[in-house]
């Protein structure tokens, strides 16, 4: 499993990350981010760490 | 140092010749290494991604306080603003705008700027041959960017000459950079004199800075700077990107045909654009200490040239990273910058190109060059000076 943290200091509602992810993260009608699921399941790390890495103010963070 | 492990080149990445195609110079580079000592202007390059990601994301130990121009003169004189400060100076500037610059606040602008768009595209879809800069890549920013931040009206004729000399001006000490002195001056001497808190339109980005001020949250000097910045950041960058995405259009059929029959590639175009043509190619950093990549040290007080350019087109992070391909997704380029200073208008950035990409793929059937574009030479910005283009109309809307 891996965790994300977001920064919501950061988080300026890009959206980089939903467009990688978009069943983990989503921005609502007023372009907050959301994330659906806080941990995902090991065949996903990839997937969320490119979600993390797309992130321009770099708000995400991966943790176990 | 252990100097045997040092690479060094003697490329000059600013001569004429450089910048009209930098790209094999960038690629030799990263072959040498993630940092290579620049011998004709006595800087550290870091031109592979991963490194290019580790400066960027440690501004502690990469400072922006005095290195992101590549002369003294700059960093002195421009020192304390938005983009040569670290926190929390930084922070306190950018923080003036960058509620209003996120995507959340832009996205009431969406609709009337979707029409203007549309609107421009089918001016010069009647003229079926026109040039894709002045007429569609300068026209369309100039329109959204000048009364978003809310200069005057005589300001436009002069922005983008501004806009260019300003970021002449964090090259190294060479012509391109003495004249981007001349004409930052001009901007800010008209800023100060014209750009005043009555003049300025209600409710603008200027606005906002003018209150800031008076509200004690920065000075007179950094209302300026930031008057400035966002002026000239707002301009040449996005006219590069939009006159970057026609022409790489134009010059792959196939990738036109592919956006074409699915309009939802808009957003993924733009960023394959960045990727491959970012308009900002490096920006400096000073080390604040000595810092290893690998075996490599590159010792404190160090100037370093982050190639962003270089940077997005590394193999070792991108398949086949020369190819333009619209379906590759690569949302981690760093045409943006990254973290810290990462661009504070990136958003309307990509609400600008993607509205101008949906208006052509909406109105135009078929886009090629009907002449050779011709570049124009910047310190740091790439971009066409012009690109003249042939385009046919669609029949009826494509979606």
């Amino acid at each position: 499993m891996a965790r994300f943290e977001l920064d919501r200091n950061r988080c300026e509602g890009h959206g980089m990350c939903v467009s990688v992810a978009p069943d983990i993260f989503e921005l609502t009608d007023d372009g907050e981010l959301q994330i659906l699921a806080t941990a995902v399941s090991v065949d996903r790390v990839a997937q969320a760490r490119t979600a993390a890495d797309a992130c321009p103010v770099r708000a995400l963070q991966i943790g176990d | 140092m252990t100097t045997s492990q040092v690479s060094t080149s003697t490329v000059d990445l600013f001569a004429d010749a450089t910048l009209q195609d930098p790209f094999p110079a960038y690629a030799q580079l990263r072959e040498q290494g993630p940092a290579v000592w620049m011998s004709a202007h006595h800087l550290w390059a870091i031109p592979q991604y991963a490194a290019a990601r580790e400066v960027l994301s440690d501004w502690r130990t990469f400072s922006s306080a005095t290195g992101v121009g590549l002369n003294p003169q700059i960093n002195e004189i421009a020192g304390g603003s938005v983009l040569i400060s670290d926190p929390p100076l930084h922070d306190d500037l950018r923080r003036v705008l960058s509620s209003r610059l996120a995507p959340r606040a832009l996205k009431g602008l969406l609709e009337d700027m979707q029409r203007q768009a549309d609107d421009l595209v089918a001016s010069v879809v009647a003229r079926g041959t026109f040039d894709a800069v002045a007429d569609l890549a300068v026209a369309f920013p100039m329109s959204i960017v000048v009364d978003l931040i809310g200069f005057p009206d005589e300001a436009r004729e002069h922005l983008m000459d501004w806009a260019e000399g300003v970021f002449n001006t964090f090259g190294p000490d060479n012509a391109r950079m003495q004249e981007g002195f001349t004409r930052t001056q001009e901007m800010y001497e008209y800023l100060a004199a014209s750009a005043t808190p009555d003049r300025v339109k209600p409710g603008s980005f200027a606005a906002t800075i003018y209150e800031a001020v008076d509200a004690g949250k920065i000075n007179a000097a950094g209302g300026l700077q930031l008057l400035a910045a966002y002026g000239s950041a707002g301009m040449d960058t996005t006219v590069n990107s939009i006159s970057a995405a026609v022409t790489l259009l134009a010059q792959h059929p196939d990738q036109w045909a592919a956006l074409r029959a699915d309009p939802s590639l808009v957003n993924s175009v733009y960023e394959e654009v960045l990727r491959l043509e970012a308009p900002v190619q490096g920006f400096g950093r000073a080390t604040t200490r000595d810092y290893q990549f690998g075996d490599l040290t590159v010792p404190a007080a160090s100037q370093v040239f982050v190639l962003l350019a270089s940077a997005n087109r590394d193999g070792a992070h991108y398949d086949d990273p020369e190819r333009f391909d619209i379906r590759r997704k690569a949302l981690d380029h760093l045409a943006f910058g990254l973290g810290t200073h990462t661009c504070a208008g990136q958003g309307l950035a990509r609400m600008e190109a993607r509205c101008i990409l949906t208006a052509l793929v909406n109105q135009v059937e078929t886009v090629e060059l009907s002449g050779a574009p011709t570049r124009r030479l910047n310190n740091v910005v790439r971009g066409w000076e012009s690109v003249p283009v042939t385009v046919t109309p669609t029949h009826g809307k494509a979606n």
